[in-house]
């Protein structure tokens, strides 16, 4: 999402990225970054709960005018009500992503994942 | 930083999106000032929960589940009065059930159109943009789809944009 950031802002717009991750979007090096300590899934807030979301968006629009230059991060000061375990348990009952059933099969795969080197896509099919 | 980035996250998807993060490397950050005030600015939105409206063409959850290295980085457009009854979220490493249920809890259309009527921005762009989250090769997403993104806004005038992963 960072990198699409980049090129939206590199084409005239200003942009600004809210992130449960903001480690990971700031990695790639965004202009206007807000962090969230929300859990993925639910970046503006949970449901029906349109005050809360309302307050997310307000927060992260604000960065657009007070950000002075690239590489603005600010954290928001919003909680997230449940506890970590809490909310992953709100969806236990989901199959994992593929990734992580491909590599519960192959651990052996893992290296690849956490090294980045990722096969292309004509080989992706055979990649063991 | 002081929050914990990864406190939602199992161990293992921790360890993999840190050592992701120390591996990435760019050159310079862009920076486009505003050119208008906020309250004058048309807004759009770009999610990556995967987002696409039901009479439009899926996003591509079997090719991810036949090559789990490959992510679709395509794009769809979601207009302004889109609400959760028109859409399904393809992205397989989120719940979907939460914006499915409210489609403003990854893609605040309605909560962008309050806070055009409250004077905080100009107006919702008409167009909104969804892409899935999980991209390990992001050239074509980069190289294609960005841009796309970017020429449409201008063509609808928009002032600048709010994305949100999921």
């Amino acid at each position: 999402m960072g990198l699409v950031q980049r090129v939206l802002e590199a084409s005239g717009l200003p942009t600004v990225a809210l992130s449960m991750i903001p480690a990971l979007t700031r990695a790639v090096g965004v202009p206007r970054l807000a962090g969230i300590g929300y859990p993925m899934g639910q970046p503006f807030g949970k449901p029906y709960d349109a005050e809360g979301q309302r307050a997310v968006l307000r927060a992260t629009l604000a960065l657009l005018t007070t950000a002075a230059g690239p590489d603005t991060y600010v954290e928001l000061p919003f909680e997230w009500p449940e506890s970590p375990a809490r909310a992953r348990l709100a969806s236990k009952d989901l199959p994992p992503p593929p990734i992580v059933e491909l590599l519960r099969k192959k651990p052996w795969l893992l290296p690849r994942l956490y090294g980045g080197w990722i096969p292309r896509p004509h080989e992706g099919a055979h990649s063991g | 930083m002081s929050l914990d980035s990864y406190r939602f996250l199992d161990f293992a998807s921790r360890q993999v999106m840190k050592a992701w993060a120390a591996r990435q490397d760019y050159d310079g950050i862009p920076f486009t000032p505003m050119a208008k005030p906020l309250h004058a600015c048309t807004v759009a939105l770009v999610t990556t929960a995967g987002v696409a409206r039901i009479e439009d063409r899926p996003f591509d959850q079997a090719g991810e589940r036949r090559n789990p290295w490959w992510g679709d980085p395509s794009f769809r457009e979601i207009p302004l009065e889109t609400s959760e009854r028109d859409v399904k979220l393809y992205h397989l490493h989120i719940d979907p059930r939460f914006g499915e249920a409210d489609l403003d809890v990854v893609l605040p259309m309605r909560r962008l159109a309050e806070l055009a009527s409250e004077g905080v921005v100009g107006s919702p762009a008409r167009t909104h943009y969804s892409l899935m989250g999980y991209i390990l090769e992001p050239e074509e997403l980069v190289e294609k789809t960005a841009p796309a993104i970017a020429r449409r806004m201008r063509a609808e005038g928009v002032d600048a944009a709010v994305l949100a992963p999921a």
